[in-house]
Order: structure tokens, then sequence, then C-alpha cells
């Protein structure tokens, strides 16, 4: 165990090191002078004329090798000081922090609902194996895989905030901009949440324990609740942990449809108004996130489950 | 081949209509899909607009068919060479082992954790939007499932005994890859590229939407999709139309590839996500 945790470990960190040089390569890779665009990420200012410049580019170190120039961003980086933002000149950090909040707020939140759902539907479904209500949900479920979310969105707007207006069509305000929104998000993975609890169920309802627990005279609702449905539910950890990492992307699309003001929606205005700080600072905030939660998944995916050998770590 | 379920039937049926729909649209006679026509904006089905017309007056119909020819290519390009490129690491790493598979699990792995939207618009912020790098983001995160499919396929056939015999008998590495693995690995593979086509549809999708595939005048479903959302009020069939199309070539692929995955009689590919949480 100790290994596998100090090989997981060391795995993380080498991904997060990785996909930061890859940002911090962005200045460098796409067009234009390099010097110019880290400048004016540290200074306010979009005007700086050309003597200020190289004497700021020697300032900041710019003239040295690539890797030195990595470590020191990495540990101004790494002490919260993300630069400035090119379109509002603020700390990036001010910005990224608040973003991230709304952003798990959304996502926990779709998770929980994707979960709540998948819990009914799946363990109603595979209790039902073979039978008309199992065909509906299996049905209704493998339907949903295939609605894009960016149409779902303004199709529920239409219907709900248009035409009932019963909810907002959009913004962040009340805890009700938040219902569209995760309704929208949380379609995904209730699907295949659903289709991995119903498949959890069928099997462990064909385990021996279970027919053993049965002839010993226990009743049957308490078998389900005892001894199927704990089983039933294993796959859902390790779905869980995967789609935190997929909904971290996938809310961009949600945050930009219902202009919510999240990570997402901040990594795109950074992409399209070329604020390579901003960029920058997002993406290696959701990747060291997402890889943290996939490996925490991993050791409880471990834990609850001793007989996978070390051919994983 | 297809045979059985009916609704596998209907599927293949409905997306042939589909496909020939789009392909043929030139020679329909229809309206310019892209040329603005401000006197007829807003318009209702008509016997002239089967479909009505959206904010600028263009055809729904001939927009929808337009912008169908970019979607599906997209797609279909993408599945091909996700499906080449991962093909080619799974087999290469079942062979070789070592090293050589060592680092393309970690990669897969590493894939796996990032959410994939990220990483494209990470691509596109260094490549500039457009449909090259909306092929090379898509290619970048959509190998690792046939990856890993060719990967675990190959180590399964590998021990047989008539790899051995082929061995033996002194065929070079190449011929028993291209003569002996691949068509056994054709079946599942095939399964896995029609799932993972109707995936890759809506990606395409959601990146045009964005703004980052295919570049205005011209628009795929997904942009056509996001040029009518803003008057979904006043034209919501321009925003209805798009999205059903992708829905209905989505779930028709997904029932066919369901199909020939059970007839290539693999257990090993479920949905996408299921299995890759399993992998």
């Amino acid at each position: 165990m100790f290994a596998f945790l100090a090989k997981r470990t060391l795995a993380l960190v080498a991904t997060v090191l990785l996909a930061s040089f890859a940002v911090f390569l962005i200045p460098y890779a796409t067009p234009g002078d390099p010097a110019r665009k880290i400048i004016r990420s540290r200074v306010a200012g979009d005007a700086i004329d050309e003597s200020a410049v190289s004497s700021l580019t020697t300032e900041l170190g710019l003239h040295d090798p690539l890797f030195v120039q990595f470590h020191r961003w990495l540990g101004r980086f790494l002490s919260g000081d993300m630069g400035l933002s090119y379109s509002s000149q603020t700390p990036v950090v001010e910005q990224v922090l608040p973003a991230l909040g709304i952003t798990l707020t959304l996502v926990v939140a779709a998770l929980g609902v994707a979960v709540l759902v998948s819990l009914i539907l799946g363990i109603t479904s595979g209790l039902h194996e073979g039978r008309r209500t199992d065909r509906v949900i299996t049905t209704v479920t493998q339907a949903l895989i295939a609605i894009p979310e960016y149409w779902l969105a303004p199709m529920l707007v239409l219907i709900f905030a248009v035409k009932l207006t019963l909810l907002p069509s959009a913004g962040w305000v009340s805890g009700a901009s938040l219902v569209l929104p995760v309704a929208v998000l949380a379609a995904r993975p209730s699907s295949y949440f659903t289709s991995a609890v119903r498949s959890g169920m069928i099997e462990a309802l064909d385990a021996e324990h279970v027919t053993a627990a049965r002839s010993r005279g226990l009743s049957y609702p308490r078998t389900i609740m005892r001894h199927v449905i704990p089983n039933g539910l294993l796959p859902l950890a390790t779905l869980l942990a995967v789609w935190f990492a997929g909904l971290l992307g996938g809310s961009v699309i949600v945050e930009v449809i219902f202009s919510i003001p999240g990570m997402g929606r901040l990594l795109y205005d950074a992409v399209l108004n070329n604020d390579i700080p901003v960029a920058q600072g997002s993406v290696v905030l959701v990747v060291a996130l997402a890889v943290a939660i996939t490996t925490m998944a991993d050791l409880v995916h471990r834990t609850l489950n001793p007989l996978l050998g070390d051919n994983r770590a | 081949m297809l045979k059985r379920p009916l609704a596998t039937r209907a599927a293949v049926w409905v997306l042939v209509v589909i496909v020939a729909a789009v392909a043929l649209a030139p020679w329909f006679g229809l309206r310019d899909p892209v040329e603005p026509n401000l006197g007829m904006r807003f318009s209702s089905p008509s016997p002239a607009f089967w479909l009505g017309t959206d904010h600028l007056g263009r055809d729904t119909l001939s927009r929808l068919l337009d912008g169908g020819r970019f979607s599906l290519s997209i797609a279909a390009v993408a599945t091909v060479l996700t499906g080449l490129v991962g093909t080619a690491i799974g087999v290469l790493s079942a062979r070789r082992g070592g090293w050589v598979d060592e680092f393309f699990t970690r990669t897969n792995d590493v894939l796996l954790a990032l959410p994939e939207m990220v990483i494209a618009l990470f691509i596109v912020a260094a490549a500039g939007p457009g449909t090259h790098s909306l092929l090379l983001a898509l290619t970048v995160t959509g190998w690792t499932p046939f990856a890993r499919l060719a990967r675990t396929l190959t180590y399964e056939i590998s021990g047989q005994g008539f790899l051995k015999a082929a061995r033996v008998v002194g065929c070079s590495p190449q011929f028993i890859i291209f003569r002996h693995i691949l068509p056994h690995l054709s079946g599942p593979l095939i399964g896995q590229a029609t799932l993972r086509f109707g995936q890759l549809l809506i990606s395409v999708g959601a990146l045009s939407y964005l703004g980052l595939g295919v570049q205005p005048p011209q628009s795929d479903w997904g942009a056509m999709l996001a040029a009518a959302q803003p008057h979904a009020e006043r034209a919501p069939l321009a925003i209805l139309v798009p999205g059903l199309a992708i829905f209905i070539v989505a779930l028709c692929v997904t029932l066919i590839g369901q199909r020939i995955t059970e007839l290539a009689g693999n257990r090993a590919i479920t949905a996408p996500r299921t299995e890759e949480a399993h992998a």
C-alpha cells in the first residue's frame, strides 16, 4: 500500500508539473514577442516604450535559460502570484479563486443530482431486470447520452424561462439560477451512473452470499438493503471521479450558455481574448484539481477493493 | 448483418436517409445557406421554407443540410484519425511491452484524468480556431478508448497458438500484425468506432458552438445552434432543428454501434465513459 501511495503521488506531481510546463510555454509558442507578453502580465499598462521593454526584459530575467525561467514562474505561481490579467489588469488569483468556487458548486451539485437520480432509477431497473420498467428506464437513459448539452440548455431555457417564466434564463444570483445549469450538467452523468448501478445491482443479485442470506431466512427487503444495494453501488465510486474531471471541462459550455462567472467561462473568455495569464492560471488549477481527485478516487477504490493487485500502481 | 432487433434496423434506415439528404443537398436546388435575405427574417414554416428562416432570413432547411456536411464529415474524419492512432498505439504497446507500453499507459491515465474540453481549449488557444485545430484537439483527446481496446484484445490473442505458429514459421512482425492480429480486432474496433462517432459528433458541435471550430460564414450544426440562440424566442425552429439532428444521428449510431459490439462478441466495450472507468 505504501509503495502504491508513493507511486501515485509521484505520478500526480509529475503530471501537474508537465501540464504546468506546457502552460508556461504558451507565451513562447504563440505568435508575437514572448518578452512583451510576459512583461504585460507583470506590469499593469499596455503601452510600454522600447527602452522600458529592454530594461524589464533584463530585470525579469527573460534572457535566462527556459528552465530557469520555468522554475521562477512556478515558484511565483505556487506562492499565489499568477501575474496580472491583460484585460482587467488585476491579479489573476483574485479572478481565479472565486470562479473556482462557483464551478465547484455547480459540479458538486450536478454530481449529487446525478447520484440521486441514478440510485432511484438504477436500483429500480436492476430489481426489475428485463421487465417493462427496466426497458423504459434503460431506453430513456441511453437516449440521454445522445443529447448535446448545448441543445438541451437552450431548449430548457425556452420552456422554463421564456414560456413558463418559472426560472431565470441566465446569471448567478439566487438558488433558482442553479436549477437549469445543474439539470443540464447532470443529464449525461445520470445516464452513465444509472447503467452502472443497474449492472452492479444485477451482478450483486446473482452473488452467492445473496442466495445464502435468503436461504438463512432473511426477508427479501432486508436482503436487498443489506447485501445487494451496498455491492451494487461500488461501480459508482470510480465513475464519480472520472466524471468529476469530465464535468470540470463540461461546465465550460454550461457556464457560457447561462453566463455563470465560473472557471469554464473564465478560461473560455481568456482564450477568446488572448488573455494569457488568466488562461495559464485557470488551466493549471483545473488540471491540478482533476488529477488530485482522480488519484484520490484510485486510493479509495483500492481501499474498498483490496483484491486489486499492484498492477495499476 | 444488422438484421434482428427492429431498433437497429430503423436506426440504419434513418441514418441512410440523413446522410443521403446531406450528401445530395447541392442537387436539391435549395436556397443559399449563407447569403442573408433580410426581407424574409423569422418566417414560419411554409411551402417555400419548410423549416422557416432564421434571424437573417436564411432558409433553415438549407442551412441544416449544408451544416450537416461539415458536422458529419468532421466527426467521420475525427473517428478515423482517433481510430488509426489509437489502434496503432494499442497494438504496438501490447506487442512491444516494456517502456513503450509503460509510456502509453501512463499517457492514457493522464489524459483520462484531464478534462477533455480544457485540453481542447488549450490547443485552440495555441493553434487558433478552425477545422484543423478542431481535428487536432479531438485526436489528442480521443485516441485513448481505441488504444485501450486494441491493447487488451491484442494481449488476449497474443497467447494463442496460431500466433506462435506464425512466428515459428518465420512470419515477420509486420506480417503478423497486419494478417493475423488486425483482422481479429476489426469487429470490436468497428463497433467502438461507431459508438465514438456519436460522441465525437457531439464534441465537434460543442467546440463549434463555442466558436472554436468551423468558422463563419460556414457553419456546422453546432455553430448554427449558437447563431440561432439569441433569437430563440422568435425563430425556435432554427435552434430546435440542428440540435435534433445531432441527437438523432448520435442516437442511431449508438444503437448500431451497440449491435455491432454485441455481434462482435466483445464484452470489453460498453458506453465510452463506463468503459473508461473500468479500464
